[in-house]
């Protein structure tokens, strides 16, 4: 499975695609099927919103106790917040934010499709 | 202090303008990100993990209690009521909106801040001795020549677009405080055996990728014609340093490639055609120097019976007396440390709160001063010692008062994974688990001075290479592992760490920190230190301790 992530322009908020709308919440993210032809698709849509979104890309999820996650650790922490304080998006609780808090079984680094590092 | 002029309020003015024009464009699609990403960091904004990061920049550490107070407003206001001080002695905000950028520096402005070249490859805020004006160590105020240097390099034409970006120390007495060997150029204050005023010059230090410890390229500089003989290093490195490479582009490498005494003897033909010309006229040195004049001083009695008599009361104040206190140039002052490396806490960071408690220490009890250290820590540089309870309890009442300067939880840890779009690993909560351990002030002092550098990545903004411990944060395949490396300094015996062997997990990196400790405690001679220690019995116990049950 995979989801499509960036930061927003406006402001850096981390958010998800769903259905041609960014959402803030990764629990609220729209997955796609590792061959789905959507993923790509929907990449090149935020691509194409450079006053919305910075750098849109597809990242890897795993499942983890019946939920999906990032693969990459670094993914979690854009999905939750940082580690240190309760600051991030972790601040609103709920399944979905603790379901990823106890995601484990980490497989690649950045869990970036397209393997770009970020600057 | 230095209080801008006229020119000075006029550029900021004019930068701050000139950025709401960009963001405003940028926003409405006249800029694509391409465009917009250098002049966003030209002003320290970078894009990090979770929103827009601000870097403040504190010109040679040093802060007044306005500053203060106004970068504890611009916490609360447009961050989550914190910021994070950095080994580059600025401040960074982590949780900045683009759209609010614009009001954030004309704020700064107002309190003659900026976050001007705070990024990009230009020359970077000058790392000066936190001790400036209150040490009897000192040669000459340092803040004099940062304070000229900040001039000279700011908006430089000619170094505004170097191959990479520069960085400059200026130390001050024998005791290194500036990490300057690890800079590109540190300059150490000396006087000649005539009274001349002078530098050494150390060219090509820089930690990153491939660290390297700056060699002596000229051993006394007469301090009025430094700036002509900044520029012929500055002439030099611009041209033959490596734009083709960004790995390869800091002057460490270009100077590392020539070998000292060919890079020496290339400035100095550079330096014969530049002539005089360049140099700081009398007149304009005096001018700055007049902004730090001493300030005035009490006549007191070198002992304090209040300071005495607090101690003798409590044991929490005596061991921040002894371990936060050091000694003033003036009978009856002390400089004051203070520690951001609260237990537990993240290092490096204030809270709004805190920061204003500070300012208003240094308005009561400082002299209007602060200082902020490349260890992330502030420092109230004169303080009476008949004041310093007072200083200490309200101190101890904003969680300031961690009496562990030096010791082994005085951790530098850079915002690592937690924070960083670079990162490979978390550093913060690495220095967490690792203070945790020593949380006990007692077995910390006996351990005594140690020093632990903890970078995400290896761009080394942690400091790890010349830590006594290193840690360096990696990634195997994909998950969170770190490389020790001991028997670094940073100070004016420099020298880049070994590597312990192989990376640990996340898990296991607390509990070497504290093998290695243990395995110093037994080898340890007489008063030696850690790094005295490792550096006559070399790695062979430490390595055997740590991987001992990994076999
Ligand atoms: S060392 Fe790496 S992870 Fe740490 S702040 Fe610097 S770039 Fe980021």
């Amino acid at each position: 499975m995979k989801a499509l992530t960036a930061n927003r322009l406006i402001d850096g908020e981390v958010v998800f695609w769903r259905n041609g709308q960014w959402v803030e919440q990764f629990g609220d993210a729209q997955l796609f099927n590792d061959d789905d032809p959507a993923g790509e698709a929907a990449e090149a849509h935020g691509k194409n919103q450079p006053t919305v979104v910075v750098e849109p890309y597809l990242i890897d999820l795993t499942q983890s106790q019946g939920l999906w996650a990032p693969v990459s650790y670094r993914e979690r922490i854009r999905a939750l917040g940082p580690t240190n304080l309760n600051h991030g998006k972790q601040a609103d609780g709920g399944a979905a934010i603790e379901a990823l808090q106890h995601a484990h079984g980490a497989a690649r680094s950045t869990g970036r499709v397209d393997l770009i590092k970020r600057k | 202090m230095y209080r801008y002029d006229q020119i000075d309020k006029d550029i900021l003015a004019d930068r701050s303008a000139e950025f709401r024009g960009q963001v405003a464009r940028r926003l409405a699609g006249e800029l694509s990100e391409d465009q917009f990403k250098p002049l966003r960091l030209r002003n320290g904004l970078y894009l990090q993990l979770h929103a827009y990061m601000l870097r403040v920049a504190i010109p040679y550490g040093s802060l007044n209690p306005t500053q203060l107070r106004k970068l504890a407003w611009i916490g609360r206001t447009y961050d989550k009521g914190y910021g994070h001080f950095t080994t580059r002695t600025n401040l960074q905000f982590h949780w900045i909106k683009l759209a609010d950028a614009p009001e954030i520096l004309d704020a700064l402005a107002s309190v003659d801040m900026h976050a001007i070249q705070t990024s990009g490859n230009c020359i970077r805020n000058v790392t000066a001795d936190p001790y400036a004006g209150a040490t009897a160590e000192e040669i000459d105020d340092p803040r004099v020549w940062a304070e000229a240097i900040r001039q000279w390099s700011t908006i430089h034409p000619e170094f505004n677009w170097l191959p990479r970006k520069f960085k400059i120390a200026v130390s001050a007495a024998a005791k290194d405080r500036t990490a300057a060997k690890t800079h590109d150029i540190g300059l150490n204050l000396k006087r000649a055996r005539d009274g001349v005023l002078g530098f050494e010059v150390m060219v090509g230090g820089g930690l990153g990728r491939l660290p390297h410890i700056a060699p002596t390229v000229r051993p006394f500089l007469p301090a009025q014609r430094l700036f002509s003989y900044l520029e012929a290093i500055l002439r030099v490195y611009n041209r033959h340093g490596r734009r083709d490479n960004i790995h390869k582009a800091r002057i460490k490498i270009l100077v590392a490639a020539l070998g000292a005494e060919e890079f020496a003897r290339q400035v100095e033909a550079e330096w014969e055609k530049i002539g005089t010309s360049a140099d700081l006229p009398d007149t304009e040195l005096a001018r700055i120097r007049g902004a730090f004049a001493p300030t005035a001083f009490e006549t007191l009695p070198a002992v304090s019976e209040a300071f005495e008599a607090a101690k003798a009361r409590s044991p929490a104040f005596a061991r921040f007396a002894r371990n936060n206190l050091k000694p003033h140039k003036v009978a009856g002052y002390a400089i004051v440390e203070i520690s951001l490396k609260a237990i537990g806490q993240t290092p490096g960071d204030a809270t709004a709160e805190q920061m204003e408690v500070v300012a208003d220490l240094a308005e009561r009890f400082g002299q209007d001063d602060i200082r902020v250290t490349h260890e992330q820590n502030l420092v109230l540089p004169h303080v009476k010692l008949d004041d310093a309870p007072a200083v200490w309890a309200a101190l101890a009442e904003a969680g300031l008062a961690t009496a562990n300067m030096n010791l082994v939880s005085d951790i530098i840890a850079c915002p690592g994974l937690d924070y960083c779009a670079l990162a490979n690993a978390r550093s913060i909560s690495v220095a967490q688990n690792i203070a945790a351990k020593f949380a006990d002030a007692e077995r910390a002092e006996r351990v005594g001075e140690l020093k632990i550098k903890i970078s995400g990545c290896i761009n080394a903004c942690g400091h790890h290479h010349v830590g006594h411990i290193g840690i360096l944060g990696v990634d195997k395949k994909g998950e969170e592992f770190y490389q020790l490396t001991l028997g670094g300094s940073a100070a004016e015996d420099a020298g880049v760490g070994q590597a312990l062997g192989p990376a640990l997990p996340y898990e296991r990196v607390a509990e070497a920190v504290d093998t290695l400790v243990d395995v110093y405690l037994r080898e340890r001679q007489g008063a030696e230190r850690f790094l005295d220690t490792f550096r006559r019995t070399g790695v062979a116990p430490f390595k055997e301790a740590v991987y001992a049950d990994v076999h």
